[in-house]
């Protein structure tokens, strides 16, 4: 009887004991016997798969009865092989000198990379290039083209393709222009910041070689928009003249820039500067401003630079270097920020 | 006595002729039915009489005789159901082949983003000039004509209809002719048109809208610097499709459907410029075109130039594989082939009233993007000429709207389906609304992936 109520306990206390023996011996039974059919299964595919094959190319037309052929008919048939046994994916070819193709992956691996280093690293020059040819997605390059394509100036822009390099501006002859020329004021900015218009790195990621050449010419004319405004190439100026160019350009490189620059910056009164002075400063010029794009700079080389400003609607912001250098003194003299 | 001289002359030359059917229009709406009543054994021996306002049978001679060297730019696309009921009629024999194409390839891309469907089915489509239609047709008028000396079709041509009236005693329709004559028919049959006067006696309301959109039509000749085979190109630009029909030895014949600024701008440029035009909205973006299309406004000197340098810009970016993708370049355009006509939508109310029925363009205008219309005008015909053969046979008054509803009720839903979806597709087409674009660029290149769905559309298009 003992007995009997310990099997009932047991029964009802630890009846799930039991069952794990029985339903695990069931799903054993069931995989041992899935297992082995779908073995028959594939073994009876790969007895009769050979002929299947066969078949097929006899359908096709492509059969080549093996053991009839002559050497030479054996190497040409490897050579045949061998040229089909292309890669599935080739690089496509370049569409201008200097294009390197990128798969998407790709770029969206050089959009990551160069996006933190240029945060961390904006003096680098490469960060800044990569981070601008990997956000120049064709959308806005398109809605740039159309913009151009639909002014005049802009139309001869992209039929002639103009490059900028210090030849073809001939830096001499504009350094002896009268000094309110917008050539001589450019040049004057070039000596002041002491930079060129040579160090201007050949657009590399971007596909179609229209867009690469708009792309190239916005980055040649950065030095324009510089030297149009006054603003220095330090790294305040950069992110003032970046944001005018992505409220007149509506480039994304230029508005990441804009947006995410400023968190880098550490002293209070650069910061203070920028978003009380030269932020505002770029959101009132941009709008009133006509886009600087389909400006063919290099033909206006002798115009009044101040006729020019006023033609183009830029205002000057205050001078960045003075306000720097203001601030400077003051905190050396130790006086509050 | 001299009044009663003048009283008789009087009385001989107003006649009322009485007629079993009269047909009023000479298009191929009515060239079709007539011919093919007149070769049914049924009902041969009625007397029937078609009017035409127009001259109609001197220079469908003269095309027979001597066909004009160069196409004319009136030319419709014809299926295989036109064409295989045109062989019934043993009208077909009559046609210059030798004028008309059959092509087996339709290709229609968006004018956005070039999403495209791609129709490859032997003989699709038949490209035929509308004139070459009316003289095989007519040709077989009179070649049925020679066999029937009792009841031979009268063909009534340079004669306008006046005014229809209802007779008073039977109710039958009375035309009042511009020869003076009159005519009582037991059957009226308008093909006359759009405006049609049989409808308007009738008393039938027809229903639809103006596209606000012009269809011009031009004679061109494509560049031979490659090899395409015969294709219906179409592109689907914003303002309207560019339709680029093919036409034996590398001519072609356009349908551009556009919004009237357009068309006037089109219209008036000189026919190098028209032809540089039509080459660049067959392959650049939108907005390129609204630049050239301000240039052309003003008929700049520098539009072949800027079109020159975009479409070789255009053509540089292309790879080997996408040469295929746009039609070959037009060279020339045949002088002063080009015309324009309104483009509309409408559907009568009902085709068939008593004493009256309508067919082909009178009961039904769609827009010219499918190549539909005069197919479902011959379609109308075939309809109609089995209901009469019906009537004939149970011995029914063949003018009665008992007698005729069995047409209506066969080809009234059939015609508005196809008015409906072709309606749908110009609604679609005409919005560059980005995500509308993008959605029918998505079912287009869906629809061109899907074999059984193509089949589907294609049995809809050609075997109808």
């Amino acid at each position: 009887m003992l007995a009997a109520t310990y099997m009932k306990h047991a029964s009802t206390r630890c009846w799930t004991k039991n069952l794990p023996l029985v339903t695990s011996v069931r799903t054993s039974r069931r995989t041992f016997i899935l297992t082995a059919l779908s073995t028959a299964a594939t073994a009876a595919y790969s007895f009769v798969s050979p002929s299947i094959s066969l078949a097929n190319s006899l359908e096709n037309g492509t059969y080549k009865p093996q053991h009839f052929q002559t050497t030479n008919e054996r190497e040409l048939q490897n050579l045949e092989a061998a040229k089909s046994n292309k890669p599935m994916f080739t690089r496509p070819e370049p569409n201008y000198p200097n294009h390197v193709p990128l798969y998407t992956f790709e770029k969206a691996m050089l959009f990551l990379g160069s996006s933190l280093g240029a945060f961390l690293h904006p003096e680098r020059n490469e960060f800044i290039v990569a981070l601008g040819e990997s956000t120049a997605h064709p959308y806005f390059l398109n809605l740039l083209r159309d913009q151009m394509l639909s002014d005049p100036v802009g139309r001869q822009i992209l039929k002639e393709r103009p490059n900028i390099t210090s030849t073809s501006l001939d830096l001499d002859h504009l350094s002896n222009l009268p000094p309110n020329t917008f050539g001589r004021t450019y040049v004057d900015w070039l000596h002041k910041e002491g930079v060129s218009p040579d160090t201007r790195v050949p657009v590399r990621f971007i596909d179609d070689d229209e867009l690469a050449f708009i792309f190239q010419r916005y980055r040649q004319c950065h030095d324009f928009y510089h030297s149009i405004t006054g603003l220095p190439i330090v790294r305040e100026g950069e992110i003032a003249v970046k944001m005018f160019e992505f409220l007149n350009l509506k480039i994304p490189f230029a508005g990441l820039g804009a947006i995410f620059a400023p968190f880098n910056v550490k002293r209070r009164d650069e910061r203070w500067r920028l978003f009380e002075v030269y932020y505002p400063w770029a959101w009132q010029c941009a709008i009133g401003c006509k886009p600087l794009i389909n400006v063919y700079w290099e033909k206006i080389m002798e115009k009044d630079v101040n006729e020019l400003r006023k033609e183009l609607g830029v205002i000057v912001p205050p001078d960045m270097r003075q306000l720097r250098k203001v601030a400077r003194m003051r905190r050396l003299k130790g006086l509050t920020n | 006595m001299l009044f009663r001289r003048f009283m008789a002359t009087a009385a001989t030359t107003a006649k009322t002729h009485t007629s079993d059917i009269v047909i009023i229009g000479g298009g191929p709406a009515g060239l079709t039915l007539a011919s093919a009543i007149k070769n049914s054994p049924i009902l041969k021996n009625l007397k029937i009489k078609l009017v035409e306002g127009g001259n109609l049978i001197e220079p469908l001679e003269k095309f027979n005789e001597s066909p004009p060297a160069n196409f004319m730019n009136r030319v419709v696309s014809l299926t295989p159901a036109t064409i295989s009921y045109l062989k019934e009629i043993k009208a077909w024999d009559h046609f210059k082949e030798e004028r008309t194409e059959t092509y087996d390839n339709i290709y229609a891309y968006d004018g956005i983003t070039n999403a495209r469907i791609q129709f490859d089915c032997p003989e699709i489509a038949t490209m035929c000039e509308n004139f070459n239609i009316q003289s095989g047709l007519f040709q077989r008028i009179k070649e049925l004509n020679k066999d029937n000396v009792e009841n031979p079709l009268e063909i009534l041509d340079k004669t306008k209809v006046i005014e229809i009236k209802s007779d008073e005693k039977n109710k039958w329709p009375v035309l009042q002719l511009s020869t003076g004559d009159s005519i009582k028919t037991r059957l009226l049959v308008g093909c006359d048109g759009y405006n049609s006067p049989a409808r308007k006696f009738a008393g039938i309301e027809s229903r639809g809208w103006a596209y606000n959109r012009w269809g011009i039509v031009a004679t061109l000749k494509y560049k031979d610097d490659a090899f395409r085979f015969p294709t219906g190109w179409q592109r689907f630009l914003t303002s309207g499709p560019l339709a680029q029909l093919p036409l034996p030895d590398n001519w072609c014949s356009l349908v551009w459907s556009t919004t009237p600024e357009l068309a006037d701008i089109l219209m008036k440029l000189p026919e190098e410029k028209f032809v540089a035009m039509v080459n660049a909205g067959a392959k650049l973006a939108p907005s390129e075109m609204e630049y050239l299309y301000k240039l052309a406004a003003k008929n700049d000197e520098t539009l072949m130039e800027e079109i020159s340098w975009r479409l070789n810009l255009f053509n540089s970016k292309l790879k080997e594989e996408e040469y295929e993708n746009y039609p070959l370049e037009i060279e020339s355009i045949v002088p002063n082939s080009r015309g324009r006509f309104p483009l509309k939508l409408s559907h009568a109310d009902t085709y068939v009233e008593e004493r009256v029925a309508l067919v082909g363009d009178a009961a039904h205008t769609t827009h010219p993007l499918a190549g539909q219309g005069l197919n479902m005008g011959q379609g109308d015909v075939k309809s109609l000429v089995k209901v009469l053969e019906t009537s004939t046979e149970r011995g029914l008054d063949i003018g009665s709207k008992f007698a005729l509803e069995g047409y209506f009720s066969e080809r009234y839903p059939a015609n508005h389906v196809l008015l409906g979806i072709v309606d749908k597709i110009h609604k679609i087409y005409s919005t560059d609304s980005s995500l509308l674009v993008m959605a029918r660029s998505l079912g287009l290149d869906a629809i061109n992936n899907t074999p059984f769905l193509k089949d589907f559309m294609v049995s809809q298009i050609s075997n109808k």
